[in-house]
């Protein structure tokens, strides 16, 4: 078992390599360069000022030797240092790592403190007039393109209603403790809604799909036959029904990450899918390739680690992975 | 089956939501616009107040040389200040230094520095950081892109004594004075430091009306009024630049009261100029930029059309540009009649104090006729382009009703910027226009960075550009001179060796009416020579919360001249 798992991580490192090389590849294939970029965006440059900066930045070296230096330092942990401010690449997803985490994760709570409740309710009366108007908005919501959907929520609740912050994570006003954090958390509610909006549909309808399959199945009557009822019944189909749950979480995560880049951007939050964007236009080569690293990495992680809790939820799976581990090893 | 149990549970599971939405009902009861907090004590009771002002960009750097994006210039100005700055109608204004001299060769540049100027931490002002500043810039290590090429011919910089400097330059270099609007930088705090990763870098030190006091990464960079200023504390007590990426968000952001300045889309402007609440809440500081657009026609003989003079005039003359300001920017703007519009004519700032001659051989006795007027823009005339195009052999053939020559039909493809609304529409009805004359003209879209990298690598017919020329003549050199066409900014290729002699002598003549004539000459060549055709600078609608008043807008933007944001105050009472 400790084998299999150990070939699991390390199954990760040529992913990532060849996500490294894809990613620096296409950087180099994207039309442009950094310097250009600086030059157009503000302080244009002599054609001979152009090729100062180029040779200061060694921007003009192969593609070859700038991926194999890279390579060499990234194996290290050495991500290298911005092109844009010359601050360690490390230091930069240190500040947007806190506030992507808090941003997907407020999300992921959402979609499951809604779906969750909708799935079960739907299943219990399929197709009863709150299943179908539930359904039905939630659909709406899945169709709405996170950008409109986040310009009419700003509108309702920060324009009309004034209920809400429209963007950033702070009033600016450094108040401290209690106070600060009711800030943060009304600054929260606008960008979780819009994330969370196209995987309500999507979660809902699995938890009610999942909901329906264990209350068909035969061995709940047998356990309320056996005089199993209310939460004592619940705890016992509680892990039956944790297993599609956590794996459902593989499948939104990486569609959140990807979400996160369109909504940090309205709402003017400080996150990773900022920084990307940012990076990527202004062709900040060290910052781009740590981020795919670590997106990447974070997604393969992620999946390690529900194939990791799966088999404590289903001892089924122990054994298949067993004799695959024996029949190996 | 009991259905009541996990209704119940859903009501249950929806309640923090609610208690979430109606929790924030407080904070719907605070003002429009929040009011100051309290800063710190060390700032004198004043007017006060708390300005929000959107960036679209984060600054890359606050460091005061190698800071040159478009965000880091704008924060920048309220906290580190130049030897010279100008006024909203762009006129070289004295700032730390009081006064200046030039030669009678209009080698020697000699400032005289304002006396008792310190920086925010205490330390006096002195030339010891003119020269400090002057060594960064021209250290390729500092990366000042874009700076360090107006200061290619400087042979030396001395500091006579602590309030005198003296710059000496090779040859006379006309736009001197104004290449010295670069922040002076501290040299006691970054003497020592690596230049690139010093703490300064982002915890700025300067002499500004506002002073450095916190930058919150991908958010916020605040400052606050400098009690210590030399040109009187500044009115608004904590000014705050906020990172907005997102230009959608700006006029809600201002509605909600977040934000004290939006600028606005055409079609927002129009939607809210007649409302007279939103009048009243904001005043309108729109204004017309440096920024203009243009047309480039490849002209190296890379395509059969474009070489000859004769069509480059006639597509000028075949574009309505009067129309299309009226059509596309709803009004919002001018025609560009030449790139020099808005950067003739000179001021006198540079007035050598001794007779001066211009290296070109002219004096002021023999200007040009057209001296002091600005260019005569080609007019919309699609009769006469026709009969352009006809002379350059582009004949209508009956069979396509295309223009023809040789075999070859008159069709091209026109680059344009995909997301500029602007853009999309004035290529669509410049389309239309072609058509009526025999043009096939396609149009393809791209993204900023393959439009910027097609026009450096030569591989287009045709593309819709725009730039934002510094305020001096000289900035258009790039644009025009024969040495900028490999790497440069001369997309066009054009070669024209008079062009070159002139804005060669231009920048080398210190004389401000000889100057002008010999930029006037250039203007009268573009007329004739069409290399781009000049389209428009599109305005800036922007409003300004009415709270505050005591500034105005420069085609530099509403921060962009002196005194800018130091300006900035509370209305006395509200309207």
């Amino acid at each position: 078992m400790a084998g299999y798992f150990l070939r699991r991580v390390l199954g990760i490192v040529p992913t990532l390599l060849g996500v490294s090389l894809l990613a620096f590849g296409l950087l180099n294939v994207l039309p442009s360069d950094p310097v250009l970029t600086w030059s157009e965006a503000g302080a244009p440059m002599s054609a001979e000022g152009m090729e100062r900066l180029r040779r200061e930045l060694e921007t003009d070296r192969t593609i070859a030797a700038r991926y194999g230096d890279w390579l060499l330092h990234a194996a290290q942990l050495d991500f290298g240092r911005s092109l844009r401010d010359s601050r360690p690449v490390l230091e930069l997803v240190g500040e947007a790592l806190p506030w992507t985490l808090l941003l997907n994760l407020s999300a992921v709570l959402a979609i499951y403190g809604l779906a969750l409740p909708l799935g079960w309710a739907g299943s219990r009366r399929p197709g009863g007039v709150p299943d179908r108007a539930a359904r039905c908005l939630l659909i709406v919501a899945y169709v709405v393109p996170p950008f409109a959907a986040a310009l009419l929520l700003q509108r309702l609740f920060s324009v009309r209603l004034r209920i809400l912050p429209l963007q950033g994570v702070t009033g600016g006003e450094a108040a401290g403790g209690a106070r600060e954090a009711i800030d943060l958390a009304l600054h929260l509610v606008l960008p979780t809604l819009c994330l969370a909006l196209s995987g309500w549909a999507f979660a809902a309808h699995f938890a009610r799909a999942t909901f329906r399959t264990l209350l068909d199945a035969g061995h709940l009557a047998a356990a309320r036959s056996r005089g199993l009822a209310g939460l004592r019944l619940a705890w016992h189909f509680a892990p039956n029904a944790a297993a599609p749950f956590v794996s459902l979480l593989g499948a939104i995560v990486p569609g959140l990450l990807a979400g996160s880049v369109v909504v940090e951007e309205i709402f003017s939050w400080p996150g990773m899918g900022r920084l990307l964007l940012r990076s990527v236009d202004g062709r900040d080569y060290p910052v781009v390739l740590a981020l795919l690293l670590f997106s990447a990495a974070a997604v393969l992680l992620g999946q390690l680690l529900i194939d990791l809790i799966y088999p404590a939820l289903d001892p089924r799976l122990r054994d298949v992975i067993g004799s695959e581990a024996s029949v190996r090893g | 089956m009991d259905h009541g149990r996990p209704r119940r549970a859903a009501a249950f599971l929806c309640l923090p939501l609610a208690a979430l939405l109606w929790g924030c009902r407080p904070a719907g009861e605070r003002p429009a616009v929040p009011a100051g907090p309290g800063v710190k004590a060390a700032v004198p009771a004043r007017t006060g107040g708390r300005f929000v002002f959107p960036l679209p960009i984060e600054p890359a750097t606050l460091n005061f040389v190698s800071g040159t994006d478009i965000a880091s210039a704008v924060v920048l100005r309220v906290i580190g200040e130049p030897l010279v700055d100008h006024d909203v109608r762009l006129k070289t204004t004295p700032c730390l230094a009081s006064s200046w001299d030039l030669s009678g060769d209009g080698r020697v540049l000699t400032f005289h520095l304002r006396e008792g100027v310190r920086f925010h931490d205490g330390a006096p002002f002195t030339s010891d950081d003119v020269l400090f500043t002057y060594e960064r810039i021209v250290d390729p290590k500092s990366r000042a892109v874009g700076r360090a090429d107006g200061f290619q011919t400087v042979e030396r910089v001395e500091a006579l004594d602590p309030g005198t400097v003296r710059v000496v330059y090779r040859e006379p270099y006309a736009p001197a004075l104004r290449s010295w609007e670069v922040p002076i930088l501290p040299a006691h705090l970054y003497r020592g430091a690596d230049f690139a990763t010093a703490k300064q870098n982002r915890a700025p030190v300067g002499t500004g009306p506002f002073r450095f006091v916190s930058w919150e990464p991908g958010q916020q960079i605040v400052v606050e009024a400098n009690p210590g200023y030399w040109g009187g504390v500044p009115s608004i007590d904590t000014f705050v630049f906020r990172v907005m990426p997102a230009p959608e968000t700006n006029l809600p952001a201002l509605l909600a009261g977040e934000i004290d300045f939006a600028r606005l889309s055409p079609t927002q402007w129009e939607a809210r100029r007649h409302d007279p609440e939103f009048q009243r809440r904001f005043r309108d500081v729109g204004y017309v930029p440096l920024y203009f657009n243009f047309i480039v026609w490849r002209g190296d003989g890379s395509n059969p059309f474009f070489t000859d003079p004769r069509v480059r005039r006639a597509m000028t003359l075949a574009l309505d540009r009067e129309g299309y300001v009226r059509s596309v920017l709803k009004g919002l703007g001018r025609v560009t009649a030449s790139p020099f519009q808005d950067l003739l004519p000179l001021d006198a700032a540079h007035e050598p104090s001794a007779e001066s001659k211009d290296p070109a051989g002219t004096s002021a006795a023999d200007l040009p006729e057209h001296q002091g007027r600005g260019a005569r823009p080609l007019a919309h005339d699609p009769a006469l382009a026709g009969r352009l195009l006809d002379e350059a052999g582009w004949r209508i053939d009956p069979r396509s009703g295309l223009r023809t020559r040789a075999g070859r039909q008159f069709r091209f493809t026109l680059l344009i910027y995909s997301s500029g609304e602007n853009h999309v529409q004035f290529a669509q009805v410049a389309q239309d226009d072609l058509r009526r004359l025999g043009i096939r003209m396609s149009i393809e879209r791209l993204d900023w960075q393959t439009l910027w990298s097609r026009l450096k690598s030569g591989s287009f017919q045709a593309a819709l550009s725009g730039m934002i020329p510094a305020p001096d003549p000289d900035s258009i050199y790039g644009l025009l001179h024969s040495s900028q066409i490999q790497g440069g900014q001369n997309y066009a290729s054009y070669r024209d060796a008079e062009t070159d002699a002139w804005l060669d002598a231009g920048r080398r003549t210190v004389d401000a009416v000889v100057r002008e004539g010999l930029y006037r000459r250039v203007e009268e060549r573009l007329v004739d020579q069409q290399p781009y055709t000049f389209l428009f600078n599109p305005a800036v609608p922007a409003v300004l919360n009415a709270r505050f008043e005591g500034i105005e807008p420069s085609p530099l933007g509403l921060l962009g001249s002196s005194p800018g944001a130091a300006g900035l105050r509370l209305r006395r009472e509200p309207r």
